[in-house]
């Protein structure tokens, strides 16, 4: 075995956390007077989380996208034939990529606006992005499952620490939702390692369960998965969460830790239990549906920023899901597309809101109106995202909604209707957020001398802008890597 | 022929132009980003006039088209003659579905190139004048040469996935420019208006797409149009049976829809929103709330024609779905007659002929719903020259005026801006259609002819509707004389009307923008603006008599050279020369007598306009409330959407959070306090939650999951 480079991407931001909690013991804290931290400690880890990006670059690099099945596979015996082993496909990859890129963003987005407590916030950051790291990629599904869990934690803590006034309430609810997702996950892991024999991934993938019994694991999976991306009923949770979230935590929040509710479907639903994914297609679909007109009105009728965002995540999230059970490549290809895209333009997104929140320390739609006169390129930035979220062509965004609608489409009109009637409204309630917080005449007083986005802003947001539109012009960058992935998830479902 | 580099020229230049005026304007200032971009367009114009010309000659001079010229170049063999696709780069490749970025030249891109990137550079030059006080110029002339780019990607698409990127591109240019002024209400909320409209027909477009790709497996326009037109035999894909292309029956939704009578409707759903027709309408007279020059080209010449373009590019599909190409002749017909009604109530001079650009689209589509896709073609190709020139007018006329648009306050205009004057005598003499039959007219007279000919001959061949069209054109023909005359009268005849300063400045909050005010007579446009009239106005007068032949005359089939096609059994443009003589005449007598009427009420008699204004009675109360159509659809759609939008979000509260995790927290805090009482420590707490929530999911999982089965 050659350099154990998913392993170092994933340590990586692990072992930054201990060294800099190690520097912290030996140095004692340097807390001031106001409670507030040396800032020295961001840097640090943001250090860490460059490395890691750089690293992950590597990666990338040493992936080969021709080839179908995991590569840079890394496999050592844990525990009773459970296997530390780490591998990734191309949708694997671009997650890892996805994850690497956010942190350092999420981290710089934070120097400034968080004064308290910094050293656990950067210690939190850095172990939830080796959890995230880790879930992409594990491939034995009880490694899979402790980084899975493990990453409630930490999000758990930034919410519940760095959060806003109703931090705890969030939390709490954010807890209480992901983790009973994931009791019925642990039941059936271990009874798919019993029936299987096994606990390897890419081997589970071939096994077949008897019909009865995937039906069972199938909910279980699901119980966790829908909880996470969330889907209409039980989403309710991300709104508040995102609302009660630090900035660089809805951030990740939105771009990330969703993306591992439809990446868990790909990996486990379709290919381990493909009758049941067709059992329950018209299920999903319908909820997809529900989830994408439902909560793009109740994000129309928003009147906090973040609130608004955080349903249009819910929507977004619903094509992805329509995508998967299409059942087509067309479909999954842009469902992977749109977890991908998502995760640039909704990171953005609660980035913009964070620009605006830290000069104003509200999100409170009324409170703005006419930021275009005082704040020109960031008028300019938070159009392009808008109309990225509203998925124009040439944006990122358009390209994974036609191509989940036009998979849908193959399986059921109703539900691609259903879903283009999501993005009518999509223009509406990004429409009107945008007019009522940039355009009109400035009338709240203290908006007079509020300043344009600052270098670190900056630095923040044109990455994630030049890789909406990058990715919008030229999506056959994604495609080529994520064909043979997409392909693999649909095998058996196509085949059986 | 241009060489290809010249038309990728034509095409991307003005995109560049845009990016480097929106992106550099602090290096370059405003007057850099107005030479790059006007230049840049201005240079595509004539480059693509220059092309329709010598493709024209071509033509028509020598009876035949080279196809070699067109299909050589490429050294790839065209499947239909006289195309000619320039790959740029591929965009989307996802199993069948194949996209590219790419450039076709056929006939109908040519005339479009040459409409869009002629007016758009006369435009860019006007605003120069009209502009001249706003100090944002560098954005305004930014978005104009974005939108000349969206819009040109559009009409040279080779497949609906990057003529959807155009269609959506002109509404996002759109957006910008109508919400230009964007520090006031009423062009922001036009402006949402005018997206989310679009939005609504874009909804039937995609589907159209998505149904495109179901039956044909592919989304590039050759081999879906030539499938059609061979009746190829098909497989589709899931969810139709295989057999004929023509024969294909697909489910949606509720139904079984012959495969191209579905396809047809959801495409034209989506040319109904871009082109403003009827039930899809309102957001064109609301969008004159942008700049002026913006009216002119946007919703007036080009963008607002897209619709028309879309279902002449598709025409194969309409010739076989006869249901789809009657919904489209009386949609049409209905819009041309309804939009001229309304026009005649209207007292804003931009409305007025905002309703009147509604119309004229009216009647280019129910020329392509009878079949005589030619037809249509040539009235968006003269259309665009005389309405622009209108639209252009008009801005001379506001700008003259100090941004006047109240028409009841002007008057009498005519000895203050005589050119303006004359460039609007050609321009209402152009659009009403004035010409002597088989002799010589202006521009619309050989259009708009040839659509109520062919929409006779129609109904003599049986053709759904088309005698419906040909009364409704006809009529819609008087009430357009009538209008026009109107508006005339009221800006350029009789006295000046009193000017009433203090209720001048809050009576349109539009162009209003940092001018100061130096009320007066009102005056002359500057040669900046003028020339651009001067220009429209020779297009105006002759290229209806100059194209007759190429568009719909004698050599049409050499000019359209399979770009359009029609079925054996629609013969509907050759049989425009066999309808009887009283058909070559009636436009001209319903011409004439809108004129007399207009004339006699508001030239010989002024009052009499005012004084059937002020009588309200029902008919003028409909006619000036646009038939109560905003008000209809505020309280049914956005009510209603905003009440669902309202209960959902209570719903997340109240039910679902309430069953959810509201629910189980109370039900934990009451366990809590009965168990604190006998327990300490936080790990039964913790445990109970657990177990009466995981209890509770478990039933609502089982309880789902029967739902689903």
């Amino acid at each position: 075995m050659d350099f154990a480079i998913l392993s170092a991407v994933t340590f990586t931001p692990l072992v930054g956390a201990i060294l800099i909690l190690l520097i912290k013991m030996l140095t004692g804290a340097q807390v001031r007077a106001d409670g507030s931290e040396d800032e020295r400690v961001m840097y640090a880890g943001l250090l860490f989380s460059i490395a890691t990006f750089l690293i992950s670059i590597v990666m990338f690099l040493s992936f080969d996208q021709s080839a179908s099945g995991y590569q840079l596979v890394e496999e050592m015996n844990w525990f009773q034939g459970i296997q530390y082993k780490m591998g990734v496909d191309g949708m694997s990859v671009l997650l890892i990529l996805l994850t690497t890129l956010l942190t350092p963003i999420a981290l710089i987005a934070s120097i400034g606006s968080i004064k308290h407590r910094l050293t656990e916030y950067v210690v939190s950051f850095l172990v939830l992005e080796t959890f995230m790291i880790g879930v992409f990629c594990a491939l034995d599904l009880v490694v899979f499952y402790v980084f899975f869990e493990a990453g409630l934690i930490p999000m758990f803590i930034i919410i519940g620490v760095w959060g806003g006034v109703d931090r705890i309430y969030a939390s709490f609810k954010f807890f209480l939702y992901t983790l009973l997702g994931s009791l019925f996950m642990l039941a059936a892991v271990v009874y798919m390692y019993l029936t299987a024999g096994t606990s390897d991934i890419a081997l589970l993938e071939t096994f077949s369960f008897d019909k009865g019994a995937q039906t069972w694991l199938w909910l279980a999976f699901f119980a966790s998965f829908a909880v996470k991306l969330p889907m209409w009923p039980v989403h309710t949770w991300l709104p508040d969460a995102h609302v009660q979230a630090p900035t660089a935590g809805s951030v990740i929040l939105a771009g990330i830790l969703l993306k591992m509710g439809g990446y868990g479907f790909l990996r486990f639903s379709l290919p381990m239990f493909p009758d049941a994914s067709v059992l329950f297609q018209p299920f999903v679909f319908t909820i997809s549906v529900i989830a994408i007109v439902y909560a793009s009105l109740v994000a129309w009728r928003q009147t906090d920023m973040k609130k608004l965002i955080a349903y249009s995540s819910v929507a977004h999230m619903g094509f992805v899901t329509l995508g998967i059970f299409s059942f087509t490549e067309i479909g999954v290809q842009g469902a992977v597309f749109q977890m991908l895209s998502h995760g640039l333009i909704s990171g953005a997104l609660f980035l913009i809101v964070g620009v605006v929140y830290d000069r104003m320390h509200t999100r409170d739609i009324s409170a703005y109106g006419g930021l275009v006169h005082r704040m020109p390129v960031y008028a300019t930035l938070f159009m392009l995202f808008t109309m990225a979220n509203v998925g124009l062509p040439g944006t990122s965004g358009f390209v994974g909604e036609i191509l989940t609608m036009v998979g849908a489409f193959q399986a059921n009109t109703w539900a691609a209707a259903g879903a283009a009637l999501g993005v009518i409204f999509s223009a509406v309630y990004m429409l009107t957020l945008y007019r009522r917080t940039v355009f009109g005449e400035i009338t709240n007083p203290e908006l007079e001398n509020i300043q344009d986005v600052n270098i670190k802003e900056l630095i923040c947001l044109i990455p994630l802008a030049i890789g909406t539109i990058l990715l919008g012009i030229l999506p056959n960058l994604i495609f080529d890597i994520t064909r043979e992935s997409s392909l693999n998830a649909l095998a058996q479902v196509a085949g059986g | 022929m241009l060489s290809d580099n010249f038309i990728t020229f034509i095409v991307l230049g003005p995109g560049l132009a845009a990016l480097i005026a929106g992106l550099f304007q602090r290096f370059i200032g405003d007057r850099g980003a107005m030479v790059v971009t006007t230049g840049t367009v201005g240079l595509a114009g004539l480059f693509s006039i220059y092309q329709l010309f010598v493709y024209a000659s071509g033509a028509g001079g020598a009876g035949h088209v080279e196809h070699a010229s067109l299909a050589a170049d490429t050294g790839h063999a065209a499947d239909y003659v006289g195309q000619h696709v320039i790959k740029l780069m591929t965009w989307i490749d996802v199993g069948q579905f194949q996209a590219d970025w790419a450039i076709r030249v056929d006939a109908l891109s040519i005339v479009m190139m040459a409409v869009i990137t002629s007016v758009s550079g006369l435009v860019h030059l006007y605003s120069w004048g009209y502009m001249e006080d706003d100090p944002h110029k560098a954005r305004f002339f930014s978005y104009l040469s974005l939108f000349t780019f969206t819009m040109l990607m559009l009409v040279t698409a080779d497949n609906f996935i990057q003529l959807f990127f155009g269609w959506e591109g002109v509404g996002l240019a759109s957006y910008l420019l109508i919400g230009f002024w964007y520090q006031n209400k009423a062009p922001n909320d036009a402006a949402i208006k005018a997206f989310v409209t679009n939005r609504v027909g874009d909804f039937g477009l995609a589907l159209g797409i998505m149904a495109i790709f179901l039956v044909f497996g592919s989304v590039e326009l050759e081999p879906v149009l030539s499938a059609v037109k061979e009746n190829a035999e098909l497989v589709p894909l899931a969810l139709a049976e295989a057999g004929h292309v023509r024969e294909i029956v697909v489910p949606f939704l509720a139904w079984n829809i012959p495969a191209l009578e579905l396809i047809g409707v959801l495409l034209f759903i989506g040319a109904m929103g871009k082109s403003a027709q009827f039930f899809l309408h309102v957001w064109l007279p609301d969008a004159m709330e942008g700049p002026t020059p913006v009216s002119a080209l946007i919703h007036a010449a080009t963008m607002v024609t897209a619709g028309v373009y879309l279902v002449c590019l598709v025409s194969p599909i309409y010739e076989y779905a006869p249901a789809a190409a009657a919904m489209i002749t009386v949609v049409g017909a209905v819009t041309a007659l309804y939009a001229a009604t309304v026009g005649m109530a209207q007292n804003d001079i931009k409305r007025v002929i905002a309703y009147s650009t509604c119309s004229q689209l009216g009647y280019m589509f129910f020329a392509a719903g009878v079949g005589a896709y030619e037809a249509a073609m040539f009235h968006l190709f003269t259309h665009a020259f005389f309405k622009a020139l209108l639209f252009l007018g008009a801005g001379s006329v506001i700008h003259g005026a100090h941004h006047e648009q109240d028409m009841r306050k002007m008057g009498g205009f005519a000895r203050y801006m005589p050119l303006t004057y004359g460039a609007m005598m050609i321009g209402t003499i152009a659009i009403i259609g004035l010409g002597l039959p088989h002799v010589w007219g202006l521009s619309g007279f050989f259009s708009k002819d040839a659509i109520i000919e062919t929409a006779f001959a129609g109904g003599m061949n049986g053709v759904p509707y088309a005698q419906m069209a040909f009364w409704f054109g006809l009529a819609a023909a008087l009430l357009t004389s009538f209008y026009s005359w109107r508006l005339v009268y009221m800006t350029f005849h009789g006295p000046r009307a009193e000017v009433d300063h203090a209720h001048h400045d809050d009576a349109h909050g539009e162009d209003d923008h940092g001018h100061d005010h130096h009320h007066g007579d009102p005056h002359e446009s500057p040669l900046v603006m003028l020339i651009p009239l001067g220009v429209l106005s020779i297009g105006a007068v002759f290229a209806g008599w100059y194209f007759y032949d190429a568009f719909v005359g004698h050599d049409y089939k050499a000019f359209w050279d399979g770009a359009i096609y029609a079925a054996k059994e629609n013969t509907v443009l050759k049989d425009k020369y066999n309808v009887p003589e009283w058909v070559f005449w009636a436009p001209l007598v319903v011409t004439v007598t809108g004129f007399v009427l207009a004339t006699f009420t508001y030239l010989f008699n002024r009052g009499v306009g005012e004084r059937i204004a002020k009588s309200g009675g029902p008919l003028h109360s409909l006619f000036a409330n646009k038939w109560y159509f905003d008000e209809i659809y505020n309280a049914t759609l956005v009510k209603g959407s905003a009440w669902l939008g309202n209960t959902f979000w209570k719903g997340d509260k109240k039910v679902v959070d309430g069953i959810g995790p509201d629910g189980v927290a109370a039900v934990v805090r009451w366990g809590a306090k009965r168990l604190s009482a006998m327990h300490t420590g936080y790990l039964y707490h913790y445990a109970f939650v657990i177990i009466g929530a995981a209890l509770i999911f478990g039933a609502v999982l089982f309880w789902r999951s029967g739902g689903a089965g």
